[in-house]
């Protein structure tokens, strides 16, 4: 009996595991997308004159109203039509959600090697290109859905990943290549003191990362693969009930893998903090401090609803191609020189 | 992608055509179960992103208006008229009333006057923060579509103060007005109207500065100032496309031609002059308001005709609190034989009535012809060589208003 409750513990503090699914993975995950929808209700309310959704639980201020959507989205009616294809249009959004988090995994949130999930030193090229993975089926579940608007949609999402991936990378590389490492452990320990943290030495990169998440993760002002008045819900207009949380929900959690990989590069990781030997020491606290940094950033996205419209398809890849891959060159150009020059030797 | 050949067969109905749409088109329905269509539907056929054929197709939310007014008494087709455009009561109904005192021969007295021109103005101010709201969510500005919906609220309660009623007011009615102004009104609508100058400034820190709300809007649904005046547009859209043609101006009804106002132009005749327009006509109208509550002049707000035959005790509660009820006179008003016509410049155009008597209790036959059924015909014209996101902007921009077209 105590084998198998060890076994059980062992297996839940297996880093691969404990990763992924606890933290920073699925679950954290959940709670942190729930804070944040709560809070881009609530931003945006103040700022237009409203309170937002107040009714269930008035003394956490309506915190609880997304556990009842959730709740309401999970016994709805799940219709999948006639004309569907069915397998595609069931997997690619199941697929899109464990891959949206996936990345996780090679992302260290410690210094200890002992809670490195697979330890490595490429893991900025990794994580990288694990988020490249989950856009593809968001495209595959529009084109299943065989409805015209979310062939549309899904061909504005299409656009969209080929015009931010490029950014997203050459921004990331360049956090990796002022500090002259492809170890993500190596570039948040070159960030230790405040005022080294790549966000205020390379800005330009930050910037430019900054819009390419804003961009995949269909943030205001891009948010235009599933923009409501023109294309009813982009690619997952055909999806109904618990599959359009999930669509949902992927999307959330697609923004917040990317933004612990933005606080990771950027914001200087656990950095105020240095892990100490032990579990809570070493691998709670600093993945607690990386988690709140990527929800200040998500946060930050969220307010943006609230200020921006919406562009024009046309216009964002146009922005993006010639106005943020120059920005991200310069930021590759800056951290070169900042390399040269030896900032972080 | 397509259906079948042998579904194809199948949905052939008596009296529906099968259009062909031409190779490599991909026909798209916007609405009428679309949420940015609103009660109508859009056809449109896309090559790729662009729009090639955009074909607007009205008549969801009609009700027979016209053939429901031939039914009842004079006084009831008003808060049916009123129904096309609720938030724009005052201003659609009036040309009604007007035809019908034309027909009557009576002229309302003067006070009557002023306080058309004063629910004409604010529901004039509530239809615009009504389009701009619309306006503000199709572009995806959620800022942009809750500030105006809240601050409407502020013309409605001033409309509810005035008539007793949010919005089908029922106000004018033949011979006057039902009641006068009431007491602190003057200083409500002043507070109004300062609170809501300052708020156009945030609106257009917000909404109309903003780089991304400009970029969608400058250059797209370009109506040219011949294509506005071939095409019969009326109302803000047609001033923007820099053509003066306002009926406040060209043919002053009520107190128009006592108050001193202007009328906003704009060259461009694009969707950001469109949205720019609505603006300066609230400045507009809040300057109306203010005068004509300092030039109103004293008196009765209902025609002797009608006072002479209203009971005695409704003479008294007028004279004591200052709110009258209607005068049973109304419930069988009987107006002579005759054709007449009117025309009022509604929130969104001109509208025209005109109304046929037999001399009897009830119209022989009421015509309207609404501002946004004139409208409707642009879409066909603009929207073609923009893309599918240009539809949502072109839409909000002309403030299209299916119940008002449908009638």
């Amino acid at each position: 009996m105590t084998g198998i409750i060890d076994f059980i513990i062992k297996l839940i503090i297996w880093p691969p595991l404990f990763q992924l699914v606890l933290l920073p993975g699925l679950v954290t995950a959940l709670v942190v997308v729930i804070f944040i929808i709560w809070f881009e209700r609530k931003t945006a309310a103040r700022v237009q004159m409203r309170i937002g959704p107040y009714h269930i639980s008035p003394r956490l201020g309506g915190f609880l109203q997304l556990i009842a959507d959730l709740t309401r989205y999970a016994f709805q009616e799940i219709i999948v039509p006639r004309t569907v294809d069915r397998a595609v249009f069931i997997g690619a959004p199941l697929t899109a959600l464990v891959l949206s988090v996936v990345p996780v995994v090679a992302m260290p949130m410690t210094d200890i090697p002992r809670y490195f999930p697979i330890p490595m030193d490429y893991s900025l090229i990794i994580s990288m290109g694990l988020t490249t993975l989950s856009p593809i089926f968001i495209v595959a579940a529009a084109w299943a859905s065989n409805n015209k608007f979310a062939l549309i949609g899904g061909m504005r999402e299409a656009f969209v990943i080929t015009a931010y991936e490029l950014i997203f990378i050459i921004s990331g590389l360049s956090a990796g290549l002022a500090v002259l490492s492809y170890n993500i452990v190596d570039i948040v320990e070159a960030q230790a003191p405040f005022y080294k943290w790549i966000l205020f030495t390379n800005p330009i990169a930050a910037l430019a990362m900054y819009a390419s998440i804003l961009m995949s993760t269909s943030g205001f002002p891009f948010e235009i693969p599933e923009a409501e008045n023109e294309i009813v819900a982009g690619a997952f207009t055909e999806y109904s009930g618990l599959m359009y949380g999930v669509n949902m929900g992927s999307a959330y959690i697609k923004r917040f893998v990317y933004t612990l990989l933005f606080s990771l590069l950027f914001l200087g990781g656990w950095a105020p903090y240095t892990p100490q030997p032990g579990f809570i020491a070493g691998y709670l606290i600093p993945a607690v401090i990386v988690v709140v940094k990527a929800t200040i950033v998500m946060a930050t996205i969220s307010f943006l609803r609230a200020v921006y419209g919406r562009l024009r398809i046309d216009q964002a890849l146009d922005g993006a191609w010639r106005i943020f891959i120059p920005i991200a060159l310069a930021g590759l150009l800056l951290a070169l020189l900042e390399a040269y020059m030896g900032v972080y030797a | 992608m397509s259906a079948s050949p042998a579904l194809k067969d199948e949905i052939k109905l008596p009296g529906m055509d099968l259009k062909k749409i031409g190779k490599d088109l991909y026909e798209v329905f916007i609405g009428p179960q679309h949420p940015g269509s609103g009660h109508m539907r859009i056809i449109i056929r896309v090559d790729g992103d662009v729009i090639v054929e955009a074909d607007p197709d009205l008549g969801y939310v009609h009700r027979t208006m016209e053939k429901l007014a031939e039914g009842r008494e004079f006084i009831k087709v008003i808060p049916l008229m009123e129904r096309m455009a609720i938030l724009d009561a005052c201003n659609i109904t009036l040309p009604y009333v007007e035809a019908v005192e034309k027909l009557m021969d009576i002229e309302p007295p003067p006070r009557a006057k002023y306080l058309r021109v004063l629910l004409c103005e604010i529901n004039r101010i509530a239809s615009h923060l009504y389009g701009m709201g619309i306006f503000g969510v199709f572009l995806g500005h959620s800022t942009m579509y809750m500030w105006p919906f809240g601050d409407r609220e502020v013309f409605v309660e001033l409309a509810e103060k005035l008539t007793g009623a949010r919005l089908t007011h029922t106000y004018a009615v033949p011979g006057g007005v039902r009641r006068d102004i009431p007491q602190g009104f003057r200083e409500m609508a002043e507070k109004a109207a300062r609170y809501m100058e300052k708020k156009l400034e945030d609106y257009k820190r917000i909404f109309l500065d903003n780089p991304a709300i400009q970029k969608r809007l400058v250059d797209v649904g370009v109506i040219s100032k011949n294509l506005a005046a071939k095409l019969g547009i009326v109302g803000p859209n047609l001033r923007a496309s820099g053509i003066r043609y306002d009926v406040r101006i060209i043919e002053p009804y009520e107190a128009y031609d006592e108050i001193d106002f202007e009328v906003p132009i704009y060259e461009e005749g694009d969707a950001y002059a469109r949205a720019w327009i609505r603006v300066m006509e609230i400045k507009q109208s809040l300057n109306i308001i203010r005068q004509v509550l300092e030039k109103m002049p004293q008196g009765d707000p209902l025609h002797e005709k009608f006072w002479a035959k209203a009971p005695k005790l409704y003479k008294t509660v007028y004279e004591t609190t200052g709110r009258a009820k209607l005068i049973p006179l109304y419930a069988n008003l009987k107006v002579p034989a005759g054709r007449a016509i009117a025309r009022a410049e509604a929130g969104r155009g001109e509208v025209i009535y005109v109304v046929e008597s037999e001399n009897k209790t009830k119209p022989y036959r009421v015509r309207v012809v609404s501002p946004s059924f004139r409208n409707a015909i642009v879409f066909k014209y603009i929207v073609p060589g923009h893309r599918i996101a240009d539809l949502p902007a072109i839409y909000g921009s002309i403030d299209y208003f299916p119940p008002e077209a449908d009638r």
